[in-house]
């Protein structure tokens, strides 16, 4: 059986997306001639470092259960604890183990998502914006978080790069942060366990039908807690990655990702009812979102057409995708009637 | 071949207060293709979760295999044999069929990662059993229901099945491939597969099962083989009540003609032409894509017309309405009751006086309560619709009950032209019985009333006359003594 037909390619929402994405960078580039500058697509994936990132946690979320919109919340909160705690013991050592330590705030601020979605099956909307406001009235209320400085193996961190280009003609310089390679790292590790183990497939089957999930033999209730521990990892990666690059603790500047991220990753082909998505679409759909917001200024246009525009692609392209989706739902109304 | 694969005895099962099975008994020889037939809520999906583990009973003893087994889990019952296919199948279909069919067997055999590979093989394996060609990659959601089904069963296979219980197999199945899965059944059968089949349609019984035992209210009402029921035993068995033989021709009185459609062309469907008497019931049929819903509902003004014309009373009309339908007294029963026809979460009464609200409200546009509460009433007794308060939202009825209300919600309208599309669609024997009734009744009284389905047996008992669609177009009329279920299925052909 030949996987790679042409048919089955274009029947793909994320064939979709990457033919938008071609389409406005040769119209960009037409225009401007500064799209395909060595300077400008490393600005653009320096970028998509921090939204790709909370890609994973909205997607992973929508795919198995629903919306989850804490994550830049936990990213907030476990980035700013860590830091607060590093600059009061006067932490010296290597960057990776505040890492660590954001990251166990992150699985136990997940944990509490997980606990309350699987204990009483809320939905994970309403769950989530709660656990955010208990979050934010944490950071804001308790730690009375405000903009601090980083501790130094932060900031070094976060002015590493792997690779530096300037622009000839135009002088301007950019460079690679050494933060993408934990975004690298972080999806191939949710490929490779998504698509190649049990558990993981068991994501999507949860997502698919919950009753066949159970009755298959998947612990649905583990498989869902552990998506959100996951899902508070990464966050918590987020956000010191987040911090690291604006080298500054930054708690305010965390709310309100949540809805542009969701917006991408459902413009990338994930599907609002959940079961279906790609890691590849979300990708393409963060890197549509983040090339609208940063190249149209290269086409002369001001900042808040730059924002109708962001408007419109994310209306027409969920649209899209939400009327793929609910066809499906219609077809399995009809085989109800015919059940009763 | 002759001893019984599983012997229930009294198994007695009850939620709270309410006694789902009293004391019920099945006895299904090996090899046997055996039919559980009952009407909704007489408990046999309860007698077949208890059979396979799902649910504890409260007494009684479960044999299998002439092992006793005092209680029972999922595992074990598999482990024993047992495979249950529900009516949704258990699927996912976000996944690829490969995945369907994998799964299950490598997540009991406590396996952690995916081997592409393995997957296929066990998918493979699966299909091969009963021959049953399908793209593999395919996202499941894709595929036709009948499709999924062979799915389902399939995988059921995988795990050398002893018993195959089907839940109500054949409800969204076309009769080809009703056809095409009693075949496969047939042939389990050969292979020494057991398969308990659940059903309340008559037809299928007949044609395929060996033994049938009938529940009613949580109590055993008969077991026998096949050769031992008729229509009739089989109705009063599941009902309680009897039928009056059905005569259609009795009703001769037709009168004028009140509909005459010339020449009708919209998409789906052309040049059709045919006069509807007052009092008389047309039956109109055809498979999936023949154009029958869309004849339907272009008469109702949901679909405009391309061509031709439409007399009503012997004047022309452009039906291009709802409301002018409404105004002509014309009234559609939809195909689809659960997404055309009714708001499940509203209340009975709503439902049934929800197009007469304006004859029920007051200058201001307030809604006199009385008068709602009183109409409601009078259609729940006539029509016999089965509720303890009409306050209840439209999905605690069952689907017959529910079919009951959109059909009184239109008559409220006292129209003149009545279209029904697919009127007993899952609906009970009982409820079917009374729909029926009730269109034999209203054309006696003047009515011109349209049928469109594929239930054979519905047209053949109901129908004056049938015309029979394909392709768009009428291609042939049956009445009287050349209307039998044979010519009916000669003329789909």
């Amino acid at each position: 059986m030949n996987h790679f037909s042409i048919k089955k390619i274009t029947k793909q929402t994320e064939f979709y997306v990457f033919l938008i994405i071609v389409a406005l960078s040769l119209l960009i580039q037409f225009r401007s001639g500064q799209f395909f500058t060595n300077n400008n697509i490393v600005d653009l994936m320096r970028s998509m470092v921090v939204p790709s990132m909370y890609a994973i946690c909205a997607f992973l979320a929508f795919v198995s259960t629903g919306p989850d919109v804490s994550f830049p919340l936990i990213a907030a909160l476990s980035s700013y604890a860590t830091i607060v705690i590093s600059l009061n013991i006067g932490y010296k050592g290597p960057v990776i183990w505040l890492y660590v330590l954001a990251g166990v705030f992150g699985l136990l601020m997940g944990a509490f998502n997980g606990f309350i979605l699987v204990k009483y099956k809320f939905p994970a909307l309403i769950v989530t914006l709660g656990t955010s406001a208990i979050f934010s009235g944490v950071l804001f209320g308790v730690l009375k978080a405000r903009r601090m400085e980083l501790p130094s193996t932060m900031l070094e961190f976060g002015k590493s790069s792997i690779l530096t280009v300037k622009n000839a003609d135009s002088g301007l310089g950019s460079q690679l942060p050494s933060t993408i390679l934990i975004l690298v790292g972080l999806y191939i590790v949710t490929y490779l366990v998504l698509n190649y183990t049990i558990v993981g497939r068991g994501v999507y089957a949860i997502g698919g039908d919950e009753v066949s999930a159970e009755r298959a033999g998947f612990n649905v209730k583990m498989i869902r807690f552990g998506v959100f521990c996951a899902n508070g990892v990464v966050a918590s990666i987020a956000g010191m990655t987040y911090s690291s690059m604006t080298q500054f603790a930054l708690p305010n500047e965390f709310s309100g990702a949540e809805m542009t991220v969701i917006a991408a990753i459902i413009l990338g082909g994930t599907r609002i009812t959940g079961g279906v998505g790609t890691l590849k679409g979300t990708l393409l759909g963060t890197f549509l979102i983040v090339m609208v917001a940063n190249s149209l200024i290269l086409l002369g246009i001001p900042v808040y057409w730059q924002r109708v525009f962001t408007g419109l692609i994310i209306i027409v392209g969920t649209a899209i995708s939400v009327r793929k989706s609910s066809g499906s739902v219609k077809k399995s109304l009809k085989a109800e009637v015919t059940s009763k | 071949m002759n001893y019984n694969i599983l012997s229930v005895k009294n198994i007695k099962k009850s939620f709270g207060g309410v006694n789902a099975l009293k004391g019920v008994d099945l006895q299904i020889k090996k090899g046997e293709i055996h039919c559980l037939a009952g009407e909704n809520g007489c408990g046999k999906s309860t007698l077949i979760k208890v059979i396979s583990g799902f649910y504890t009973h409260d007494d009684g003893d479960i044999e299998i295999d002439g092992q006793n087994y005092p209680t029972i889990t999922p595992s074990e019952a598999i482990k024993a044999g047992i495979q249950v296919i529900y009516q949704d199948f258990s699927i996912f279909p976000n996944l690829t069929v490969l995945e369907n069919l994998a799964l299950n067997q490598v997540i009991s055999q406590k396996k952690k990662l995916v081997n592409k590979k393995e997957f296929r093989d066990i998918a493979e394996k699966a299909v091969r059993k009963i021959n049953f060609e399908v793209d593999l990659d395919a996202r499941v959601e894709t595929l036709k229901v009948a499709d999924k089904q062979l799915i389902a069963i399939s995988r059921a296979l995988l795990d050398d099945a002893k018993l195959v219980i089907m839940d109500e197999p054949t409800t969204a199945l076309t009769k080809k491939e009703i056809n095409n899965l009693f075949k496969i059944i047939e042939n389990l059968k050969k292979n020494g597969v057991t398969i308990l089949f659940v059903s309340h349609k008559l037809d299928e019984v007949f044609e395929i099962s060996d033994s049938i035992t009938i529940l009613k209210n949580g109590e055993n009402v008969i077991s026998c083989p096949v050769s031992e029921m008729n229509e009739k035993k089989f109705a009063y068995y599941m009902t309680g009540r009897e039928f009056a033989e059905t005569n259609v021709s009795a009703n001769t009185q037709m009168s004028d003609v009140i509909m005459e459609v010339s020449h009708l062309s919209a998409s789906g469907f052309e040049d059709v032409s045919f006069k509807l008497r007052a009092g008389e019931i047309l039956g109109i049929s055809g498979q999936l894509g023949s154009g029958r819903t869309e004849l339907a509902l272009s008469l109702f003004g949901m679909l405009k017309p391309t061509s031709g014309e439409v007399k009503v009373d012997g004047k022309t009309v452009q039906i291009n309405s709802v409301k002018k339908a409404q105004k002509l007294g014309i009234a559609l029963v939809p195909e689809d009751r659960l997404t055309e026809g009714l708001f499940m979460p509203q209340s009975i009464k709503r439902n049934i006086t929800v197009t007469r609200l304006n004859d029920f409200s007051n200058k201001l546009g307030f809604l006199k309560d009385q008068q709602i509460d009183s109409e409601s009433l009078k259609w729940i007794k006539e029509i016999h619709i089965t509720t303890e308060n009409d306050e209840l939202p439209a999905s605690t009825l069952s689907g017959g009950n529910q079919q009951k209300v959109v059909v009184s919600r239109w008559l409220s309208n006292s129209p003149r032209i009545m279209i029904l599309n697919g009127p007993t669609v899952g609906v009970d024997i009982g409820a079917k019985y009374d729909i029926h009734a009730l269109l034999r009744n209203l054309a006696i009284s003047g009515m011109a009333i349209i049928i469109v389905s594929n239930d054979a047996s519905e047209v053949i008992s109901t129908c004056n006359r049938v015309l029979v669609m394909h392709a768009g177009r009428i291609i042939s009329e049956l009445s009287g003594s050349d209307l039998s279920e044979k010519s009916l299925i000669e003329a789909f052909i």
